[in-house]
């Protein structure tokens, strides 16, 4: 059975026999996703100088810790990750003095990304459906999705999809109950507290409910992604 | 070289692929198969993760415009030349000009790596040549190869290291292995039924038809459906519990996040295997520990390291041969 091994308030997972994974709670929220940048950063800091350790993963709350099990122990691995945990600030849990946190570079989200979107229509046509079943009318739908910053709580799925949060509660519904065999790139969807943009054209299930004309992914670009973790957003009517 | 005259249901350059851009969604892409694409290039003197074709199932055609060194590895997918002759995998052939390299369907497994001298000829995606289409990365935009395309060695005239055959009794293919595949127990068990992972282990599952490079779909019994978790990273080999309760495996393509109850995780040891399953072959299911399926990786690994010095010793006779006929 899995071992659970905890530090602090992290939990330390075997994941197959070529990683960890470190998760930090169990739901989506904007703190706990703080500490899961923090600890992404400080853990490709050790990567970059730590050979057979990988690139880290970061998600929602928790982070996967990639490894060469030929170069790597696994022990060293639990070590690295104790010692980047103690580092990101996280409460550890023998009587060892707590280090000075790292400088947060990577949880600095930066300047914000505008975003702009044409809502509704041939764009968006899930939108009216969005506003029948929240209650609201169609301009309320777009002046709270506009409304609200958002965090990159991780990127992932497909190449560039980011995961952003939090939608506005009053526009919370579960996903459709049968997914869009294809949602064209560009489009942006909601589902849940959360909102994303389709970089390429996917099978969704998303609420779709306006289209922007910016790239989410575009490999010719540098960089690709439109959106690295922890990046701020706004979205515009356009 | 060699240029595609049918491509078959599916042909793309892969090499060792791009591990760590997990954090912008890029999965490590690559040869479903690391071992058949590492013999298939070692054949023809290149480095074992260097681009090489992957050939899928039966119907690839491919023509030497000009005399052209192939290594074979992975599956055995009937390969022969057009006047007959028998191309098994883990062997190496001097495909004269004009002559055709035909994948009439599989003997066993599911995926061919055909290398050329030195590796094929071709730029890097964010680091890697591999295709992988939904990122538009790879060869033009990251389509699949298609009739008229050509591919070129980097060592187009190095044609004699092509007598070398891959000692398989020393380092069979780890396909060749047909006992239960190994699964480490997952992060996620308290958000599936009950004994789902015992449930996992004590069927026989069959490899569904929809399974592609992404991942492998079983069909058996229902396990029934876990609860939603909070998305989080996969890995190749990561078994998801999706709402219908039949497992799915992750492949090299898979989604980099997601959202069903990972009941646990096919070793790397195992990856070559799976990459070989096709529709309707029968699998099962043996829970293993983390450093158990790291000991089987370590003896694949020096059987790999054991092959490829025998083919080395062996390639300097063929030289000295080559040499002394010339």
């Amino acid at each position: 059975m899995a071992e659970r091994i905890g530090i602090g308030r992290a939990r330390v997972e075997p994941f197959g026999d070529a990683a960890l994974l470190v998760v930090l709670g169990e739901h989506v929220d904007r703190a706990v996703n703080d500490r899961v940048h923090r600890l992404a950063f400080g853990l490709d800091l050790r990567a970059a100088r730590m050979p057979g350790l990988g690139v880290p993963v970061p998600a929602y709350a928790s982070v996967l810790v990639p490894f060469d099990p030929s170069v790597l122990a696994e022990d060293a691995v639990r070590g690295v990750i104790a010692d980047a945990l103690r580092a990101a600030g996280e409460a550890v849990a023998a009587k060892e003095p707590a280090a000075a946190p790292e400088p947060v570079t990577a949880a600095d989200p930066g300047p914000v990304t505008h975003v702009p979107v044409r809502y509704g229509g041939a764009d968006g046509a899930d939108l009216a459906e969005v506003a029948v079943r929240t209650g609201l009318s169609e301009d309320d739908v777009v002046r709270l999705h506009a409304g609200a910053e958002y965090r990159v709580f991780c990127v992932g799925f497909v190449p560039g999809f980011p995961y952003l949060g939090m939608l506005p509660e009053e526009l919370a519904l579960p996903r459709r109950s049968t997914p869009r065999l294809r949602v064209p790139a560009g489009s942006v969807a909601i589902a849940g507290r959360q909102t994303g943009i389709y970089p390429s054209d996917t099978p969704g299930g998303w609420h779709v409910i306006g289209r922007t004309d910016l790239s989410a992914w575009d490999p010719h670009r540098d960089p690709p992604a439109l959106l690295e973790p922890g990046a701020r957003v706004r979205f515009v009517p356009a | 070289m060699l240029q595609v005259i049918e491509p078959g249901p599916l042909l793309t350059i892969q090499d060792a692929g791009r591990p760590g851009l997990g954090r912008l969604g890029v999965p490590r892409s690559g040869a479903c198969d690391a071992w058949g694409l590492g013999v298939a290039n070692l054949l023809v003197g290149a480095a074992p993760g260097s681009a090489a074709l992957e050939v899928t199932f039966g119907g690839c055609v491919l023509e030497a415009l000009e005399a052209t060194a192939v290594g074979l590895g992975g599956a055995d997918l009937g390969a022969e030349r057009d006047d007959g002759v028998r191309l098994p995998s883990g062997t190496a052939h001097r495909i004269p000009a004009g002559a055709r390299i035909r994948f009439t369907g599989a003997v066993h497994g599911m995926r061919a790596y055909v290398a050329l001298a030195g590796g094929i000829a071709i730029g890097t995606w964010m680091g890697s040549a591999s295709t992988f289409a939904i990122g538009r990365l790879g060869f033009e935009d990251g389509r699949p190869l298609r009739p008229g395309d050509r591919l070129v060695a980097r060592r187009p005239g190095d044609l004699d290291a092509v007598g070398g055959t891959w000692p398989s009794r020393l380092a069979p293919h780890p396909a060749e292995w047909t006992g239960p595949l190994g699964i480490v127990p997952g992060p996620d068990l308290d958000a599936a039924p009950d004994d789902a992972l015992a449930g996992v282990a004590s069927a026989t599952w069959l490899v569904s038809t929809s399974s592609d490079r992404m991942g492998l779909r079983l069909d058996g019994p229902s396990l029934g459906s876990g609860r939603e978790i909070v998305s989080h990273p996969l890995v190749p080999g990561a078994v998801q519990l999706p709402a219908d309760g039949r497992p799915i495996v992750m492949l090299v393509d898979g989604p980099t996040i997601g959202g069903y109850p990972v009941l646990g995780v096919v070793p790397t040891v195992d990856l070559p295997r799976l990459g070989q399953l096709r529709p309707g072959d029968e699998i099962g299911f043996q829970v293993e520990r983390p450093e158990a399926a790291r000991g089987r990786l370590r003896d694949q690994q020096a059987a790999f390291d054991r092959g490829a010095a025998a083919l080395r010793a062996d390639a300097v006779w063929v030289r000295l041969a080559a040499g002394a006929g010339g």
